[in-house]
């Protein structure tokens, strides 16, 4: 990835995520004040409950209280016969707007009972514990209906007549007409979970309008109030929803009241938020783009022009030089880069001044060595012919007629050397046509063939049948498979195999010639192609220079892979145009 | 002037006196109305009087008018009318009597026990029996035992009837067979439990409104004992019915057959001895297919400008030959 685009990014990803902050800051602060609203109006619905919840207990109480104090009740409670007050229940209950109403002799038994009259001599022993039912005001109680059991608030009178005692337990139902008496606020609706089963009941929770639909989101936050986790005040779904349980005297919870709270405003107000907050985002991002987009220009202006020059060095142009502009960290850098790049002219300068001056003196020790060898025939021959004259004259023709024939050889060998010295020097320019590398090893391994004979050496070839023909000189290349198989011949004075690959590569062919031979160490592997090396104890160090002399010429790549022992292998990659490979 | 006070004085006492004979002393004439629950609709009226009165006027299911007999064997009744009124609730014809609009109604046991005192009452002897009926397709005799042994029928007679009539274990009363009970009457909740496991819930129909709560209280004792028993309106599709039957003759063995026909099983062959009376009845009741509560009597309401014996018989029969009303006072 650029560095231009980097910054990009990073410039983008710290604005999208200022914008995002800056969002969830706001989305935040919104949602707490609104629930800060939201748990306030709860409250005032909870308290209003309350005292609804009281008034309706001390209507319970004094409603109780008057029937407690009635005449019908002294009657009944002095009555030796109190089975023919059986039905007295229901009348006094619908004359005192009680839905329950139940008259209970001493000893818990029911004398009459509004809300189930069969219940009748049925004993309700709660009532007969010791409490004083005067103080005791309104409470929450469970009460069983012949339709089942319901949530009621009730409260007990005791008619007290000599030594005669008669209770009167009445009470209304928590039902949805209870909860119709309560006024929400706009938004808000008050929900009553009546706790009447073991495991939860949809049943069971109602509003104004009776049960619920939907009870299913509710019911974790119901669960939690049932066993007992205090007022919990969540969101539930669009809402936000108070629990209060409301428990008996021993805490065990008979019923939940829920207080529900529309965030149907603040999810409007959360979505309103957060488009805006994509909008702003948007265009942050856009505005972010653009101004990064010159920033990041301004600042990598100078390194792309370093880049290009550091580019421009690494294909050998070390004449190369970067404009310096200002002081800061890129101009020193820069001004580095110059200075980088001038130490490194100069030291190639030495460095081919080195070579140059070292190649001529390895010239000049193949010369020697090369001319020497010749020349020490020479003088031999000639002194023996100077020797043969003054002191053998009858026999002068004779050395003479061999002296000859010796000069005339070594001198011809002196041109050979002198001719191999001047095809290097002139190697000519190579006259490209598409070439089939399969043929050419073919006619190459042709003809080694009585060399290969003589050498014992078995060659093979492996060769791709779909190679495709590339641009090269015939005769150059002849000329290096050649020589390549000749040094594997030489390589394998003890016979072999010698084996010729070829292949297509990306953008080019392959040829391959391997021998199992004594092997290169990696030193000689490394100096294989300098001019006038040689592994050999005769020739003048120049084939392999020959030959990647031609291969750089038809731009393409040789390379040697050996160990010791184990023969080698040279690699050829033509590619038929200039590249980098 | 003293003197003419102590004679008008004497001749004052001397009317009261003539007007109190005149209020005692039967007297011929006047329209005795009568109101009951029963409201036959056939086309011929049941034998609401006996002997004395021939009827002149019916209206199926709403009145019967019967006029005195003139030539009665026995004598002309001393009422010149009796103005059935049919279909008539209990509660209203006892506002009716209240009111003066009948001067003999059927009295409830609710209604009895909001009359003013010295009300003057007729009560026969017990003639009618609750019984509880199982459907015959309901085939479990447990769930059947186990409802008989959850009724609390004592609750029932003190506080439902009043204590009117008997707590009965067998159908037949017991002034009539001779015996008691055939069938176990305490309530044995545990026993009953221990019947219904697996039991399905029943259906219990309850042909007279105001029996319904009798048959409420059996549905919370059948509670108590783990059976799950509604009321329903549906007689032909309940389980079980709740329904009042009447003893028809004094005959021990007339008045048994005259209960299996109602109950739709065979007569017995052959009741000669009161040992085959009561292995009849028991037979009857094997399998608790039938489940006796309580026998109730007849029990009227009277005006007390009705005089005369009373007007019905041990057996409920009406006898208004020898009543008579009091006139209009002047």
């Amino acid at each position: 990835m650029m560095f231009r685009t980097r910054l990009l990014l990073v410039f983008t990803f710290v604005i999208v995520a200022a914008v995002g902050m800056v969002e969830l800051l706001v989305q935040g602060t919104t949602r707490r004040a609104f629930e800060s609203v939201e748990a306030q109006r709860a409250r005032a619905l909870t308290q209003q409950f309350q005292k609804e919840f009281h008034r309706r207990g001390q209507e319970m109480v004094r409603a109780v209280n008057a029937i407690a104090a009635s005449n019908e009740a002294s009657d009944i409670a002095i009555s030796s016969d109190p089975a023919r007050y059986y039905d007295t229940a229901p009348s006094l209950a619908a004359s005192h707007g009680l839905d329950l109403l139940e008259l209970i002799a001493a000893d818990g038994s029911i004398v009459s009972s509004a809300e189930w009259p069969a219940r009748f001599k049925y004993r309700e022993e709660w009532i007969t514990a010791t409490v004083d039912w005067k103080q005791r005001g309104a409470f929450l109680r469970r009460e069983e209906l012949p339709e089942g059991v319901v949530l009621a608030l009730v409260a007990v009178g005791v008619t007290t007549a000599g030594d005669r005692r008669l209770y009167v337990t009445g009470g209304q139902q928590l039902d949805r007409e209870f909860l119709s008496t309560l006024v929400p606020l706009a938004g808000m609706r008050v929900l009553l979970y009546r706790n009447l089963t073991n495991d939860f009941s949809p049943a069971e929770l109602i509003d104004a309008h009776g049960p619920v639909r939907d009870a299913a989101p509710l019911r974790p936050l119901i669960e939690e109030a049932r066993r007992g986790s205090g007022e919990i005040t969540r969101a539930a779904g669009l809402e936000y929803v108070r629990a209060v349980p409301l428990t008996d005297d021993a805490g065990a919870v008979l019923g939940v009241l829920l207080i529900a709270s529309s965030r149907q405003q603040m999810v409007e107000l959360e979505s309103s938020l957060l488009t805006t907050g994509i909008g702003v985002a948007a265009v942050g991002i856009l505005i972010g783009i653009v101004l990064s987009w010159w920033a990041t220009a301004r600042v990598t202006r100078p390194v792309r022009r370093l880049a290009e020059s550091a580019g421009r060095v690494a294909k050998g142009d070390l004449s190369t030089t970067v404009d310096i502009a200002g002081g800061d960290e890129i101009a020193q850098l820069a001004a580095a880069f110059n200075h980088m790049t001038g130490e490194l002219s100069a030291q190639r300068e030495r460095l081919v001044q080195a070579e140059r001056v070292a190649a001529w003196r390895e010239l000049a020790r193949r010369l020697a060595h090369e001319l020497k060898n010749p020349l020490f025939p020479l003088q031999i021959t000639v002194e023996n012919m100077q020797r043969a004259r003054e002191r053998y004259p009858e026999q002068f023709d004779e050395v003479f007629q061999e002296g000859t024939a010796t000069l005339l050889a070594e001198l011809a060998q002196l041109k050979q050397i002198i001719g191999r010295f001047s095809d290097f020097a002139k190697m000519p320019t190579p006259e490209m046509q598409p070439l089939n590398l399969n043929t050419l090893a073919a006619e190459t391994v042709k003809f080694f063939e009585p060399q290969l004979a003589q050498a014992r050496v078995s060659a093979g070839m492996k060769l791709d049948p779909s190679l495709r023909p590339v641009p090269a000189d015939p005769e150059q290349i002849t000329r290096v498979l050649r020589n390549l198989v000749l040094n594997a011949i030489d390589a394998m004075p003890e016979g072999g195999a010698l084996t010729l690959r070829t292949a297509n590569i990306e953008g080019g062919v392959r040829i391959e010639i391997s021998d199992t031979g004594q092997g290169l160490t990696p030193e000689e592997c490394e100096r294989l192609f300098t001019p006038y090396y040689t592994t050999k104890t005769h020739g003048t160090g120049l084939g392999l220079a020959i030959v990647q002399s031609v291969i750089s010429d038809h731009h393409g790549r040789i390379s040697v892979q050996s160990e010791k022992g184990k023969g080698a292998t040279f690699r050829i990659d033509l590619y038929g145009t200039p590249s980098d490979r | 002037m003293a003197k003419l006070a102590r004679h008008a004085a004497l001749a004052l006492s001397l009317l009261l006196l003539s007007s109190a004979n005149a209020a005692t002393r039967p007297r011929y004439g006047g329209t005795l109305r009568v109101e009951t629950r029963q409201a036959p609709e056939t086309a011929d009226p049941p034998a609401f009087l006996g002997a004395g009165f021939n009827i002149t006027r019916w209206e199926a299911g709403h009145r019967a008018v019967y006029e005195a007999d003139d030539n009665a064997p026995g004598g002309r009744p001393f009422l010149d009318t009796v103005d059935f009124t049919l279909g008539r609730p209990l509660r209203e014809q006892s506002i009716d009597l209240e009111l003066g609009k009948a001067e003999v109604v059927e009295l409830g046991p609710n209604e009895l026990r909001r009359q003013p005192a010295g009300r003057k009452l007729w009560s026969s002897s017990p003639v009618r029996i609750l019984v509880l009926v199982f459907s015959p397709r309901f085939d479990d005799p447990r769930v059947r035992e186990a409802l008989a042994l959850a009724v609390d029928r004592s609750a029932i007679h003190a506080v439902l009837l009043q204590r009117q009539g008997e707590i009965s274990g067998a159908l037949l009363p017991e002034w009539l067979s001779g015996y008691a009970f055939l069938f176990p009457v305490a309530q044995d909740l545990t026993r009953a439990r221990s019947l219904v496991a697996g039991a399905r819930p029943l259906t219990l129909a309850v042909e007279d409104p105001a029996a319904r709560p009798i048959a409420d209280r059996i549905a919370l004792n059948a509670r108590d004992a783990g059976l799950t028993v509604s009321i329903s309106a549906q007689p032909a599709t309940a389980d079980l019915r709740l329904t009042e039957l009447r003893i028809a003759s004094s005959d021990p063995a007339r008045a048994l057959a005259g209960i299996a026909a109602a109950l739709g099983v065979p007569e017995a062959a052959r009741i000669d001895t009161a040992e085959s009376l009561c292995n009849a009845e028991r037979a009857l009741l094997d399998g608790f297919r039938f489940i006796p509560l309580i026998h109730l009597p007849d029990v009227y309401g009277v005006s007390p400008r009705v005089h005369g014996a009373p007007g019905i018989t041990e057996l409920g029969e009406r006898r208004f030959e020898n009543l008579w009303l009091e006139g209009p006072r002047p």
